[in-house]
Parts: structure tokens; C-alpha cells; sequence
């Protein structure tokens, strides 16, 4: 594999692909995320959106994107990728497209797609080889109507329907280790507050052959309670503090490509939970030590399965 | 019929004081519609909610473009066309304003016949994260101007609708309702009911009747590339970031964590906002290593977003 040309996040490119305008909350983490895929992907794309925030993105007669957009249901985008990219083909084959003018499909969907009722479509497709990209922007709820609780909910996290004394009560499913184990061209752990490291795994996956997936970290300012100007900080703390592992799956084998620092040395996981109103319950009115440590320890027992 | 509209931003808590109007109509025997208009319900975004009452069953539906009481909790909104306050505005609407300014300049400035009635921002009472509590200041003058809701209905009504939030939240609240309510005590039943229509005096609205078209001619195409550039979420902003460059050291930090990419770089690499688009969010205030970047508030000059 050769090594990145994007060396500081000043190689980024500075004008942008995707268009302002669009109706995403002001901070959106999933945003920020999608604006860099578009950057690096460039025009020649189409997305295949299943319904959720993103959808907001194109509504009639209002688009952001310089390439196409079709939207689904919200299980099915990967069988609406796999037409769009079998039309394309069969164009190409037909010499009514030229190859150089192909597109590359892409599939966006949040964590409720992903993780979920979306999950049976995205096994199917990669299982078919089928040939796309999956951005997954994973705001660990149902942030458009209101921030229920998803498969990617997070332990202890306050959502509109896990409102007890300790939050949500099961744990955030491994969608990285599920999609992996299909074996597909490509997995990777993005975050949008991270654009060195992202941009350079797009660029890495984008001409591989096969199903490319991502799932980008989105802090949400409206659905975890914290200010919009807080979403790089809150971003930047899961990744320091071990929450959120930057890893990526290629040719077998999995890699972490930015590594915390070891237990003791890294910051505690609370920091980067008590800056979220979703959290809040865990510090007030009384500190819930047995929450906070286990939260902690799962995150420890983690990193130290790596090393 | 009373039909009664919110103006509000995003976040304003406006939702829920439409449903708290809604449920004490309800609570003292009216027939309800209470519906925020589902969209881009976004912080900062101007939204709308509606309430209509009646003691017949109602048979109007969708947005009110008549109304007879527009209460707007953010006098910025005012001066923006895209919001709509004014829309359906007659002599006889009561507009309620919660702002600092004379309601005498508010009058002058849009142009206005009827009834204009302010809720100081600075003296409404507030809540303990110590902001003025303008949605629910805002119900308890709307029910005593409709002169239909009793202080009872009125705190039973808070009570149904926020105490899930806790009871702090729910006597905060109350307080701010009721204070509101007696403020106005002057103004009781100034807003009245308007008769509905009946069927004889209904004007068909301009419809055009289109023909049928096949998929490819009547599906919602766009063929145009990032159109988006015409909605300029910059009306969201209530803080504007201001980039001194003199400070800035060119790192581009800010253009690239900037979500919405509203800020490009000059050809020497200087930064520059596009305050047509900017939502406001401050990432780039916050990220700024050099803090070469401030916030003031909007709007800049009246109406201004550029």
C-alpha cells in the first residue's frame, strides 16, 4: 500500500464538494464527516440515501450534493445501491457510457439503518461483492425524530426512550467486528473531528474493488445535549479517551490507526462524558461510581485486548 | 374559532407551548388542534406552531393563514420575511412580542393597525440555567388574552405537559406563566374568536390543475447541482463569528472542521465567512488555536445577514 499524500490536514482540500445550505442542525457531527467523504470522492458519485437526518439534506427542489442522490427506505439502501451500480454496468457494457464516466455508488444511512433494520441488506450486498461505498454516520440514536435509542446507543446514555435513573440499559452493538466478518475490500472507524485520518482512508479504500464500509463518529449537539461549538471537542475526547478506536479492517487484518495513550495516562473516560447533557445523570444530583467504572472498564478491557 | 400562531427558533421550547395552550383550551371544554409544522425543526431555524380552539368540532386543517393572536418569542424574527410573522396579519390580530423595545416602534417600524403587546426578555422570569423563560411567559399571556382559560386550566395544563421534565422544570414554568398571566391581567379577552366560514362564502384556493405526467416528467427531479446555495441558513444565527485577521496565522484549522463549509480560504490563504450560510454553530471560535475569532450578536443591523 503506498503511503497517504494527505500528510498534515493543511493537504485537505479547502474549497468544497458539498454544498452550504442544507437543513443539518448548526455543529452537525455527521456533516462535517460527509462534507470530507465528498472532498475526497469528488462529483463522480451517486448517493443512495436511506431515510434518517441525511435525508434532510435533499429536499425538493434543494440539493447539497454536485453528483446524483436517490433515497430508499430505510432498509434497503445497499439492494438500491446494488441497482444503481448494475445499471451502470450494464451501460458501460453497452458502450452507452464511457468507462471513465462511471460513478462510484455510495450508501449513506445513520446507526438506526446500519446497525439495524438496514443490517439484513448490507450482509446481502457485501456477501454479493457487490462494489460500493457505505458511510454509516453513526449519531448513536434516532437523532431526526428525536433521539430514541438505536443498536448504537451507548451504555448509561439518556435518549428519548431511555429516560430511567441510569439510561440505556444494553451496550452498543460491535458493527465494525460484524461488517468485518464478511470479509469485504474494507472497514474502517472514522470521525468527521478527525479529517487527517479520515480523508486518508478514503483515499486508501475509494479504488479498491469490492464493498468499502465506514462508520463515522457524529457527535450530535441536539440529541447528546452539549453546545454545537463543543462537537470537535466532544470528538476529539472519545478518541483520546479510547471511547471511539480509529481502526480499520484491510487484506484480513485489522489495524488501529491512532492508538491512545496507555491506561493511566490517558485521559479518564468521564471527560469525555460529563461534557454531554446525555450523561448528566451519571455526575448529578449524586456520582454514579458503579456506572462510571464499568463504563471505564469496558473501555480498558478494550485497549488492553490489543496490545 | 380562535386560530393562534408561534413564531419561535428552534430550541425556544415552542413546540411545547403550543401543546401547553392546546391542553388548557382542551381542559376547559374546547375542541383542539395544537401541531407544529413538521420540517426543518432545527436550533436557530424559524419555526411555526399552531393552535386552534373552538367549542364546535373543527373542520379547518393545516397552517393558519388567518390568525387572530401571532405570539413570536424572538423579535429577530420580525425582520425576516423567510418567517413569516406577519402573514394573514390584520387590524384586528393581537401580536404579542416578547422583546425590549416599545411595542410603539414595533408598530411604527411593520406598519401595524392592530393590537401590539411586549414581554420583556430582561424582566421575564428565569430558569435555572438562566435564561428568560420566553415559551412559557408567552402561554400565560396568551391564555389570559383570549380571556377563555382560567390559572387553574392553565397550571394544569403545564403540570400534564412538563412534568417529565421534573419538578423544577414544572415550577420554574409556573411561574413564569402565571406571572405573565397577571402581568396582562389589562388586556384579558382581547383577542376574540373569528366565526369559521360557512360552506356558501368558500373560495376555492388558486389551485392548477396539472395533467397527468409520467414518472420521468412528474417525479420531484433536480437537475441542478448543489441548489442549496439559494437557502440561507444564516437566518439561524443568533451569535456571529467574527475572524480578526490580524491574529489568524493561516493554519485553516477553521475551514476544515467547519461542518457546513462555509468558510473558504482568499488566495492568500486567508479565511473568510460566508455569513449567507453560516448556521452559527461557533466550531470555528472554538477550534481557533490563536482565539483570533469572536461572536457577536445578531443581528448585525436590522435585517441584515451578510
Amino acid at each position: 500500500m503506498k503511503e497517504s499524500s494527505l500528510k498534515s490536514i493543511k493537504d485537505l482540500p479547502s474549497t468544497h464538494v458539498l454544498g452550504p445550505g442544507t437543513p443539518t442542525c448548526a455543529g452537525c457531527g455527521a456533516l462535517g464527516a460527509i462534507k470530507i467523504f465528498c472532498d475526497i470522492l469528488g462529483e463522480k458519485t451517486v448517493f443512495v440515501n436511506a431515510a434518517g437526518c441525511m435525508t434532510l439534506l435533499t429536499v425538493y427542489p434543494f440539493t447539497p450534493f454536485k453528483g446524483s442522490w436517490i433515497y430508499t427506505a430505510m432498509a434497503s439502501a445497499p439492494a438500491g445501491a446494488q441497482g444503481v451500480r448494475d445499471a451502470l454496468d450494464l451501460l458501460i457494457r453497452k458502450g452507452r457510457l464511457k468507462p471513465e464516466e462511471d460513478l462510484k455508488v455510495v450508501v449513506l444511512t445513520g446507526d438506526g439503518t446500519a446497525y439495524g433494520m438496514g443490517l439484513s441488506s448490507t450482509s446481502s450486498a457485501i456477501y454479493r461483492g457487490l462494489d460500493f461505498i457505505y458511510i454509516c454516520y453513526d449519531n448513536e440514536g434516532y437523532g431526526n425524530t428525536g433521539h430514541q435509542f438505536s443498536a448504537a446507543t451507548p451504555h448509561a446514555a439518556r435518549t428519548a426512550t431511555s429516560k430511567g435513573p441510569e439510561g440505556y440499559q444494553r451496550y452498543k452493538k460491535d458493527l465494525f467486528a460484524i461488517w468485518a466478518a464478511h470479509r469485504p475490500a474494507y472497514v474502517a472507524t472514522v470521525a468527521g473531528t478527525e479529517p487527517l485520518d479520515l480523508a486518508r482512508k478514503i483515499e486508501k479504500a475509494k479504488d479498491l474493488k469490492g464493498s468499502k464500509l465506514f462508520i463515522a463518529f457524529s457527535p450530535c449537539p441536539t440529541g447528546w445535549y452539549f453546545e454545537p461549538a463543543k462537537t470537535i471537542e466532544v470528538g476529539k475526547l472519545a478518541v483520546k479517551t479510547g471511547v471511539w478506536p480509529l481502526k480499520e479492517y484491510i487484506d484480513g487484518k485489522v489495524a488501529h490507526t491512532k492508538v491512545p495513550l496507555p491506561k493511566g495516562k490517558r485521559p479518564l473516560v468521564e471527560e469525555y462524558l460529563k461534557i454531554q447533557g446525555r450523561f448528566a445523570h451519571l455526575f448529578s444530583p449524586t456520582r454514579n461510581e458503579n456506572v462510571l467504572e464499568k463504563i471505564q472498564a469496558g473501555v480498558d478491557a478494550y485497549w488492553e485486548s490489543i496490545v | 374559532m380562535y386560530r393562534i400562531r408561534f413564531h419561535a427558533r428552534g430550541g425556544q421550547g415552542i413546540k411545547t407551548a403550543s401543546r401547553i395552550l392546546g391542553t388548557a383550551f382542551f381542559l376547559e371544554g374546547y375542541e383542539v388542534q395544537d401541531s407544529p409544522r413538521y420540517g426543518a425543526e432545527r436550533r436557530g431555524a424559524p419555526i411555526f406552531a399552531y393552535v386552534r380552539a373552538s367549542k364546535k368540532i373543527i373542520n379547518e386543517r393545516g397552517i393558519i393563514n388567518k390568525p387572530d393572536l401571532v405570539i413570536v418569542t424572538d423579535d429577530s424574527l420580525l425582520l425576516l420575511p423567510i418567517a413569516g410573522v406577519l402573514l394573514g396579519v390584520t387590524e384586528r390580530t393581537v401580536l404579542l412580542i416578547a422583546t425590549d423595545e416599545a411595542t410603539e416602534l414595533w408598530k411604527k417600524r411593520l406598519n401595524l393597525q392592530g393590537l401590539v403587546l411586549s414581554i420583556s426578555t430582561q424582566a421575564a422570569v428565569k430558569g435555572h440555567a438562566g435564561l428568560p423563560l420566553l415559551g412559557a411567559a408567552c402561554v400565560g399571556a396568551a391564555a389570559q388574552l383570549v380571556g377563555a382559560i382560567s390559572k387553574s386550566a392553565l397550571e394544569e395544563a403545564i403540570h400534564d405537559q412538563l412534568q417529565p421534565l421534573g419538578k423544577v422544570i414544572v415550577e420554574e414554568s409556573l411561574a413564569a406563566a402565571m406571572t405573565a398571566y397577571d402581568q396582562i391581567e389589562a388586556y384579558a379577552g382581547c383577542t376574540t374568536e373569528r366565526e369559521d366560514p360557512s360552506a356558501d362564502s368558500y373560495e376555492s384556493p388558486n389551485w392548477i390543475d396539472l395533467p397527468f405526467e409520467d414518472a420521468g416528467t412528474s417525479a420531484p427531479y433536480i437537475h441542478a447541482a448543489a441548489t442549496t446555495l439559494n437557502v440561507k441558513t444564516g437566518v439561524w444565527r443568533s451569535l456571529r463569528p467574527v475572524i480578526d485577521l490580524q491574529q489568524c496565522n493561516r493554519c485553516a484549522l477553521c475551514n476544515s472542521y467547519c461542518p457546513d463549509g462555509v468558510i473558504s480560504l482568499d488566495a492568500k490563504g486567508y479565511p473568510q465567512i460566508d455569513y449567507q450560510h453560516c448556521k452559527g454553530c461557533l466550531i470555528c471560535l472554538a477550534q481557533c488555536p490563536l482565539h483570533a475569532i469572536d461572536a457577536i450578536p445578531e443581528p448585525g443591523q436590522e435585517g441584515e445577514i451578510s
